[in-house]
């Protein structure tokens, strides 16, 4: 077995991997990348489709292409990498980690002063979703129905029903009818899309597949292939309305219901998770409620653009480079019942001089609204907002410093509506 | 109860719809019933506990028309003119064990089953739990096994290298006024039914012990002889000894009819040619009425029961180390199960269920929104922090109880070369390896009535699985990825499972190269992510072994196909 030491270990080789390794090898860090998967690029390997990186690098890219510039950087300055490796464990020594990894040379154990959890996310399934009936063949998550399609250039499905309005399934949804397959109609449980606008049109209006809202697959049928699946209408709490159930026959079953940060190896570290983002909760510098440990990406909060997991995992590398055992003094941030959620978390008084990036989910779509940011009941940030849609995460850049913050400070995050705006 | 009593209360409950009469050491009932409910509460009226007269259901019901039993697509000869010792017929706990203990003779022994695996029907679909058997009576085949069984299992499993824990099993009570009746319980089933192991606990112990379980109990029963299995882990082994020692295995096999001449079975149809056995072991699970049938010597009913399981994420494993569930006596006698509970399985998910609902599908397994919906409301009084959302899978079960709620283990009662393994349910699995030295015996006394029968002196009793390399600990793991890289290789992320260890099953004496056979020997798929990120990987990698077309590896049967041919640009060889 053996063991070396760097300053930061970046667990994951995914867009917020890569992004978090060249921000804290150009902060002065010596930096090992960790990579499960024989290839670095992460999920981007099977989004053959474009659209990223109009924001980082103002020009369409698909996923390859997207993670290939990454990759250039990480080569160009000679970062270590480790692919095919698999993080089994890590150990807290207090002043640092030893992580334990399985390859095809062994167990090793690698030691860092800090570590990037870029770990990704995993989609949700047929039955966390509560998908009854039979156990056939071509029920498929759309991740793993783009890996069969993409990757291995095999077809899935021939005629199929997909679930979700997520961003993956209206781009597989598109994908199978490029593929000659027929998509019989994208079925979403809530009353309104759950994919970026620009996705609804070129995935699924440019192509004349219908979307029903408020629907969703309760059962599936088929002994040994998928034969057909049970719709049925859902009300406001998402129910499945007694009555409304119908057959339609299909050959395939693409889910798009979601998908859930993997979190598993900082759980086992004693990292603490915001139910509301099922990621860790994190303070300004990416940092989790165990000092050295930064978490970024999809793996902290489920992104929309690629483009701002790069620019997220790159502030956790740089701080990962720049961690020095030090005393936190952490407020939080605490978003209203109007908001899915706001990340980061806490805010460290210490660092309240920075400039802060937040970003936050509307919970359901409002029209013309405020952002209101108070703190101990004062206005100190507010911003408007002609729309808001829950799939479309908001970017903003703070002054905290500006705030008259003290240990004992209450920061709310909350929408001020047009109504409510009239009554003051 | 005697014919003419229950003719009477038949009379009263269905208004001559049906009737009984003893014909030939059986109650046989006869008679049109529009509801299956009603089918199976006449027949349990007339059935008499520990009973060898059992219950004929002749009833007809037309609202409850099961479909035809599923059959493999395969029609070849490839057992054509076959003539083994043995046939077993089944390739779930049951036949697999027996089939096993049959190899410790020299003796030709052939196992068929319909399914594309083993243990895909009721084995493959329970909870795991090895019985104490606190729950029987003297008087029963059910009892006359468990103890002896339920002590077999550490060697049976170490031969076997399949993991066991006696993780002991907690029956909870939250009525203190019930404590006088439940220790004179536990009294009687000790020293009248040698139950022994049986110990009576306060609530504070128990919570004490196991700190997640309701604070509503005041008191508790503990059998710490309880344990937790792979059922389907077990039966795969038995089977995979047997072949070792010389038994052969046939998935993908029905039997379709049977030739019975002067009250021996002298011909057995099947999909795969017409077969010649010389003694025929029936342990057909739900199908074992029907084989009697085709043998000629119906003399049982089964009448299919379902439960359904919930399996939870790992994360939850940390809030139970053992068995447990609240018994509620109010429900006491109703319904034939312990109404399920609450444990950590053998590879440390925790599971919930089952329930138990009476139907006349032999072969349906659809998991029902309430099916989930009866367990979680029972057991979150268990183990309150127990929660749907954690939910990773469920799956559905078919019991084959008679309505003697009893096993049938004896030798053909008109045919001679046959011998019956049926109504084998809950605590099935825990008396398959006490029950399967029961049946070689008959086995072998009915064949030395035409043929000598030598003991086998080469019959080797240890199988070596596959090993798991995420128990070992780091020096161990790193010595075996250094003789073989694969086992460092990761495919599964959620459940830690290295390429060589797929590449190992796919190797095993009884090759399923599928994504469930796999999945079933090794477990990449079986972890939260349900198969999502490794389904590709592991596709992969059979079709590399097999050198097929990736899209001519299925989920498991014939019929399951995961992937239709290549994309219009694909390379479909799967270059990544």
């Amino acid at each position: 077995m053996t063991a070396s030491f760097y300053d930061v270990i970046v667990i994951g080789g995914g867009p917020a991997g890569l992004a978090a390794a060249i921000s804290a090898h150009d902060s002065g860090a010596r930096v090992l990348l960790l990579e499960r998967e024989a290839r670095l690029g992460g999920i981007l390997k099977q989004c053959i489709h474009d659209g990223f990186g109009l924001l980082r690098f103002g020009e369409k890219l698909s996923g390859p292409e997207y993670a290939e510039r990454y990759m250039d950087e990480l080569r160009a300055r000679e970062i270590d990498v480790k692919t095919l490796t698999f993080v089994t464990k890590i150990d807290n020594t207090g002043d640092g980690f030893r992580v334990h990894t399985v390859s095809r040379g062994g167990v090793a154990v690698e030691t860092a002063r800090a570590l990037v959890l870029a770990t990704g996310c995993r989609e949700r399934t047929a039955k966390q979703v509560f998908i009854h009936g039979t156990r056939p063949a071509g029920v498929f998550t759309a991740g793993t129905a783009q890996h069969f399609t993409n990757l291995l250039g095999l077809q899935p499905a021939k005629r199929c029903v997909i679930l979700g309005s997520g961003d993956i399934g209206l781009i597989m949804a598109r994908r199978l009818t490029l593929e000659g397959a027929e998509v019989l109609g994208v079925y979403e449980a809530k009353p309104t899309p759950s994919g970026l606008t620009r996705n609804l049109h070129q995935c699924l209006y440019d192509f004349d597949i219908p979307l029903y809202l408020s629907h969703t697959v309760t059962r599936v049928f088929g002994a040994d292939r998928l034969e057909g699946v049970e719709i049925a209408e859902v009300d406001e709490t998402m129910t499945p309305i007694p009555g409304t159930e119908r057959r339609v026959d299909c050959d395939a079953l693409i889910l798009s219901v979601g998908l859930i940060p993997e979190n598993e190896l900082a759980q086992s570290l004693g990292v603490r998770l915001d139910p509301r983002t099922k990621g860790p909760a994190c303070d300004g510098d990416c940092m989790t409620n165990v000092d050295g440990v930064f978490c970024c990406g999809n793996a902290l909060h489920v992104n929309d653009l690629v483009d701002y997991v790069s620019e997220n995992a790159a502030q956790a590398g740089k701080a990962a480079a720049l961690y020095r055992p030090r005393e936190r003094r952490l407020i939080e941030l605490q978003p209203s019942d109007d908001l899915l959620y706001v990340v980061p978390q806490t805010l460290d008084l210490q660092r309240a001089g920075d400039a802060l990036t937040v970003y936050f989910r509307a919970r359901k779509e409002e029209n013309g609204c405020t952002l209101e940011i108070t703190a101990d009941g004062k206005t100190v940030f507010s911003k408007r907002y002609a729309f808001l849609r829950p799939p479309e995460m908001e970017q903003l850049t703070l002054r905290p410093g500006e705030w008259n913050l003290s240990e004992t400070s209450v920061v709310r995050f909350s929408l001020r509506r047009p109504e409510q705006e009239a009554q003051r | 109860m005697k014919t003419a009593t229950l003719n009477r209360k038949l009379q009263q409950l269905y208004g001559g719809r049906v009737t009984a009469s003893a014909e030939d050491g059986c109650v046989v009932l006869r008679g049109e019933l529009d509801d299956w409910a009603d089918v199976v509460a006449a027949c349990q009226l007339a059935a008499k506990k520990n009973s060898t007269h059992h219950v004929l259901n002749d009833i007809a019901c037309p609202n409850a028309k099961d479909a035809p039993m599923r059959l493999p697509p395969d029609e070849d000869r490839s057992l054509d003119g076959d003539a083994p010792d043995v046939l077993v017929i089944g390739g779930g706990i049951s036949g697999a064990s027996i089939a096993r203990e049959l190899m410790k003779w020299k003796l030709d022994v052939l196992l068929v089953e319909k399914e594309a695996d083993l243990a895909l029907q009721a084995s493959g679909r329970n909870d795991g739990e090895v019985h104490p058997g606190i729950d029987l009576g003297k008087g029963s085949l059910k009892h006359k096994y468990i103890r002896r069984a339920n002590r077999m299992y550490e060697d049976v499993c170490r031969e076997l290298d399949v993991p066991f824990s006696r993780v002991g099993q907690y029956v909870l009570f939250q009525k203190r006024a019930l404590f006088p009746l439940i220790a004179l319980y536990a009294f009687w089933r000790k020293h009248h039914d040698g139950i022994e192991d049986t110990v009576l606990l306060s609530g504070k112990e128990l919570l004490r012990r196991e700190p997640q379980l309701t604070t509503e109990t005041k008191f508790a029963l503990y059998n710490p002889s309880a344990g937790v299995v792979c059922p389907y882990g077990l039966t795969i082994a038995f089977a995979e000894n047997a072949v070792t020692n010389g038994a052969r295995v046939a998935l993908n096999t029905a039997v379709l009819d049977m030739t019975v001449e002067d009250g021996r079975i002298t011909a057995v149809k099947t999909n795969r040619g017409t077969l010649r056995p010389k003694l025929v072991i029936n342990a057909a699970g739900v199908f074992a009425e029907a084989v009697a049938k085709m043998a000629h010597d119906r003399f049982y009913s089964i009448h299919p029961r379902r439960g359904t399981n919930s399996i939870l994420d790992k994360k939850t494993g940390a809030y139970l180390q053992s068995i447990a569930s609240v018994k509620d006596l109010s429900v006491h006698g109703k319904t034939h199960s312990k109404g399920g509970g609450v444990m950590r399985t053998a590879h440390g998910n925790l599971l919930a269920g089952p329930d138990a609902v009476e139907t006349y599908e032999k072969e349906n397994t659809e998991t029902r929104p309430e099916s989930i919906r009866t367990v979680f409301d029972k057991q979150k009084t268990t183990l309150p922090p127990l929660s749907e959302c954690d939910i990773i899978t469920y799956f559905t079960g078919v019991r084959a109880p008679t309505f003697e709620e009893d096993y049938v283990i004896e030798p053909g009662r008109r045919t001679k070369n046959l011998i019956h393994c049926a109504g084998i349910q809950s605590p099935g699995l825990t008396t398959a390896p006490a029950v399967a030295i029961d049946v070689a015996q008959m086995a072998v006394a009915l064949l030395q009535k035409t043929q000598a029968v030598e003991e086998n002196p080469s019959f080797n009793p240890v199988r070596k699985g596959v090993p798991v390399l995420r128990e070992l600990d780091d020096d161990a793991r790193d010595a075996l990825i250094r003789e073989n890289p694969d086992y460092g290789e990761i495919v599964c992320r959620c459940e830690e499972i290295s390429k060589g260890e797929i590449l190992d099953a796919l190797q095993s004496p009884i090759c399923v190269p599928t994504l469930d056979g796999i999945k079933k020997r090794v477990r990449p798929g079986m972890g939260r992510c349900q198969g999502g990120f490794c389904s590709p990987l592991v596709t992969k990698i059979i079709a590399e072994f097999l050198g097929t077309e990736l899209s001519d590896v299925r989920k498991s049967s014939a019929a399951s196909v995961i992937t239709y041919g290549r994309t219009k640009d694909g390379e479909g060889g799967g270059a990544q």
